[in-house]
């Protein structure tokens, strides 16, 4: 009983309280008095749409930005961190939205950044290499990573940088642990293991807030749903109380779902694209294929399987080593995006920050920087040529950006990715290859961009559609494709398979 | 356009301009200060004298502006202005005789400007094909093109050039030095191009994000070759001026002009991280260089002073402006 006592005052410590937080943009009020306590030893998520002030929310809370009013404590104590070492001295640690790794170290240097564990030699304090990797080694094990820490950051995939990120988090024996999106490029069973490690940190009474655009995780792992719509706080409902319809309707008031168009027979006469026996050494091998107008195609895969090394290839932004690739008939291998740009074929990367969107650059220019031949036929650019081209991106995909002028980096992360998707559809290409285009997007805006997907789709379009959440691929597309391992291992229809049979492919690929 | 544009959206009218418009007032400030103080200095023919030199530095920094933009740097365009000085002159002293003044030096321009673009695409391709970066390239250049001019004139001034050569870099047109109409055109060019032209607009996308850019379907490596094959051009463009002006190629002149041009783009607000910067912000720099340079000698500052002060100047004025933005 003593202990338990003794635990439940020493949690008391660090219950958070904000008292009417506000943050300003220049005219847009990201935070708008926000006022909650959130108790210790608990997991709290945060649910909004995209640009409802989630990430502000956790951002003023870690100390990378000022707060315009209002007050934090933490146990009853005022807090305001200046800097995010402050933050983090106090053991408040946060994963960020948008990937922070350092591309030139190594996963273990990242891990340990700013607390590298010493031995003396010589009597000289030393980086001790072979506890740092050994330690990272096991951290990664944890998350089930079995990645060498030697290895540089930038030589991961999206979702890998997004486990470290993790790790990194994990192993600094935080008091408050901010999520922001963790789950947005991880799988099933990264999301599994990452659950483990929450449940595992709630019991040692940590606290934690959780963002996420997932639903099904909330009831699983979030035991308060805290819900903001344009900054303001709407409410708290404790989940044992409440279901997803609840919660929906809470950030958007009441919502029309946009559901499947019934499917269309495609007629598979015709390819656009003929792939053939594509391979790169060390990534995948013997990819064939073929992708007809109008069908939506699924590549479905674990982190790693080689799903966007394969689609990098065919679009040129990788030279791959052997293999055909044909579209509209015309042997296009070797092409530069360039020319796959050219002739019709567009690639929204999973990577925003570093592939994506310059960040510097205004909303405007991003949405128009793959179609300057299009909207440019004499090279000569204005505004007013366009126009047309950004409103109606911002429009069709309910882009909130405030002024297009305001460079991309200032949108929130889910509108970042409508304009990723958005700079594409300018292009009206016929084949367009979506990686992960749902990343960080609502649930209402995911809706709106698969509602596209399908719309172009019946107007021709054909697309690679990937997503780490399978649930996704079974409702998008018409066909699927499991990739195992660098190889194409099953087609499936979607109409006639279920979750968790598909789920099974990706994992162990097929039955022999 | 930065987020601070946004913020400062708000505020009341005079704070408004001093975030908008920090550089130019600083500069406004500037010339206040010397036509109060130094003896001249809003004279007609000084007013025209500083003109003339802002624009033979003024015509490089905007080929320079766009390559700092694409996230590239050249630091041998002092060198490349002594070389196309000599190449210009040795053309004229060797064919005048032959082919007449006119033809010498024209054949000299062209082959002074085909060099100095060629030099860019150089180095643009080395970076492209081999990875080495523009800052060592040109670095190398930078000695290169030194010795490559002392070789042409083998250490003396070629002077023998044809009577009407020194119009270009010293006549006036209607009242006004020549060079100065070769300077606004060049801005005005650099401007509409970097502006209004998706060649421009790419320029900045590559400086930006090079793989967000390729992989939008931009030629990234053509933008940035020609970048740095353009600033090659207004190179030897201003190098044939000079030469002009003081009547002879030298293989020394231009030294340390790099550093200057440099200076007048970062002034103007042009970030050495690449992906920002305005050609007019250029323009605010050299003009805010010709004038620091031109009150000193009015005030008859020392010439060892003129170096220290001129240093403290330029760090000041990015500090100011650095200060001024940040204000809310
Ligand atoms: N640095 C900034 N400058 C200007 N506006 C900003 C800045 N950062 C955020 N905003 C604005 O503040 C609002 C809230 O953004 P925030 O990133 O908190 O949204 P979010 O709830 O995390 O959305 P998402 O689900 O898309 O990640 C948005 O309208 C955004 O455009
Ligand atoms: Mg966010």
């Amino acid at each position: 009983m003593t202990t338990v006592a003794a635990r439940l005052t020493d949690v008391s410590k660090d219950r958070l309280e904000f008292r009417a937080v506000s943050k300003r943009f220049g005219p847009t009020l990201a935070l708008d008095r926000f006022s909650h306590v959130f108790e210790p030893g608990r997991v709290h998520a945060l649910m909004g749409k995209n640009g409802s002030g989630k990430s502000t929310l956790i951002k003023i809370l870690a100390g990378a930005i000022a707060p315009t009013s209002g007050e934090i404590l933490i146990g009853g104590e005022d807090c305001r961190f200046q800097r995010p070492q402050d933050a983090f001295d106090a053991g408040v640690v946060t994963v960020h939205q948008e990937l922070s790794l350092i591309p030139g170290l190594t996963i273990g240097e990242n891990i340990f950044l700013g607390r590298l564990p010493h031995v003396r030699r010589f009597g000289l304090p030393m980086v001790d290499w072979i506890a740092l990797n050994d330690r990272a080694r096991d951290l990664l094990h944890e998350m089930g990573l079995d990645l060498d820490p030697r290895r540089e950051a930038s030589s991961l995939s999206v979702g890998q940088q997004q486990v470290v990120e993790i790790v990194k988090a994990m192993s600094t024996d935080p008091r408050i642990l901010l999520l922001d999106e963790p789950t947005s490029a991880l799988a099933t069973r990264e999301v599994k293991q990452l659950f483990g490690l929450i449940e595992r940190l709630k019991a040692r009474g940590v606290s934690m807030l959780y963002i996420t655009h997932r639903l099904s995780e909330l009831l699983e792992i979030a035991d308060t749903c805290t819900v903001l719509r344009d900054g303001a706080h709407v409410g708290t409902v404790e989940m044992a109380e409440t279901d997803h319809a609840g919660i929906v309707a809470m950030m958007f008031g009441a919502a029309a779902h946009a559901t499947r168009p019934s499917r269309r027979d495609i007629r598979r006469d015709t390819p656009v694209l003929q792939v053939a026996g594509l391979r790169r050494a060390g990534h995948f091998h013997d990819i064939s294929f073929d992708l007809h107008p109008g069908e939506v195609l699924g590549f479905a895969g674990l982190l790693g399987s080689g799903r966007t090394e394969i689609l990098r290839a065919i679009f040129g932004a990788d030279a791959a080593d052997a293999g055909s690739v044909r579209l509209h008939d015309r042997e296009v291998r070797g092409a530069s995006p360039r020319q796959m740009c050219q002739a019709g074929l567009g690639y929204t990367p999973e990577n925003r920050k570093e592939e994506g969107l310059v960040q510097i650059l205004p909303t405007a220019d991003n949405l128009c920087m793959a179609s300057h031949d299009r909207i440019a036929p004499h090279s000569i650019v204005t505004r007013a040529a366009e126009d047309p081209y950004v409103h109606r991106q911002i429009r069709d995909l309910s882009i909130k950006c405030g002024d297009p002028e305001n460079p991309v980096q200032s949108l929130s992360g889910g509108n970042q990715q409508k304009v990723v998707i958005g700079k594409w559809m300018n292009t009206e290409p016929s084949v367009l290859f979506f990686d992960e285009p749902s990343r960080g997007v609502d649930v209402q805006a995911k809706r709106q961009i698969f509602d596209i997907i399908w719309q172009k789709a019946a107007g021709g379009l054909a697309a690679v559609f990937i997503s780490t959440e399978l649930e996704e691929v079974l409702e998008v597309c018409d066909r699927i494709l499991v990739i195992h391992d660098g190889a194409i291992v099953a087609e499936v229809d979607p109409t006639k398979t279920t979750l968790t049979e598909l789920y099974r492919l990706c994992m162990e690929g097929p039955t022999q | 356009m930065t987020v601070r544009d946004a913020e400062a959206a708000t505020g009341n009218p005079a704070s408004r301009l001093l975030k908008a418009y920090p550089m130019e007032l600083i500069l406004l400030a500037l010339i206040l200060f010397l036509v109060a103080t130094a003896p001249g200095f809003a004279s007609l023919g000084n007013v025209l004298n500083v003109l003339r030199t802002v624009a033979m530095l003024g015509i490089i920094a905007f080929g320079m502006t766009a390559v700092i933009i694409s996230g590239e740097i050249d630091l041998s365009v002092g060198a490349g202005v002594a070389l196309a000085g000599c190449i210009v002159a040795w053309f004229a002293e060797t064919l005048t005789g032959s082919l007449g003044g006119t033809a010498a030096v024209s054949i000299g321009f062209l082959v002074a400007v085909g060099v100095g673009f060629l030099l860019g695409v150089f180095t643009g391709k080395c970076r492209q094909l081999y990875r080495v970066p523009t800052f060592i390239t040109t670095l190398a250049l930078f000695t290169t093109l030194r010795g490559a001019a002392n070789l042409i004139t083998g250490g003396f001034p070629l002077s023998n050039l044809p009577s009407g050569f020194g119009f270009f870099g010293g006549g006036y047109l209607l009242g006004i030095p020549f060079p100065v109409y070769i300077f606004a055109a060049t801005f005005l060019g650099m401007h509409f191009l970097m502006k209004f032209t998706s060649f421009g607009r790419a320029v900045y996308a590559v400086g930006g994000n090079l793989e967000a850019a390729r992989l939008s379907g931009i030629d990234v490596w053509r933008v940035k070759n020609l970048t740095l094959g353009l600033t090659g051009v207004l190179t030897a463009i201003s190098g044939t001026l000079i030469a002009s002006q003081i009547g002879s190629g030298i293989g020394t002149t231009a030294t340390g002009m790099e550093l200057d041009v440099i200076a007048a783009v970062i002034i103007g607000g042009t970030s050495l991280m690449g992906g920002t910067g305005r050609i007019w912000g250029t323009l605010v720099g050299v003009i805010f260089l010709g004038c620091i340079a031109n009150g000193m000698t009015l005030l008859n500052v020392s010439e060892y002073w003129q170096y220290v002060v001129r240093g403290a100047i330029i760090l000041s004025a990015v500090l100011l402006n650095q200060l001024l933005e940040k204000v809310r």
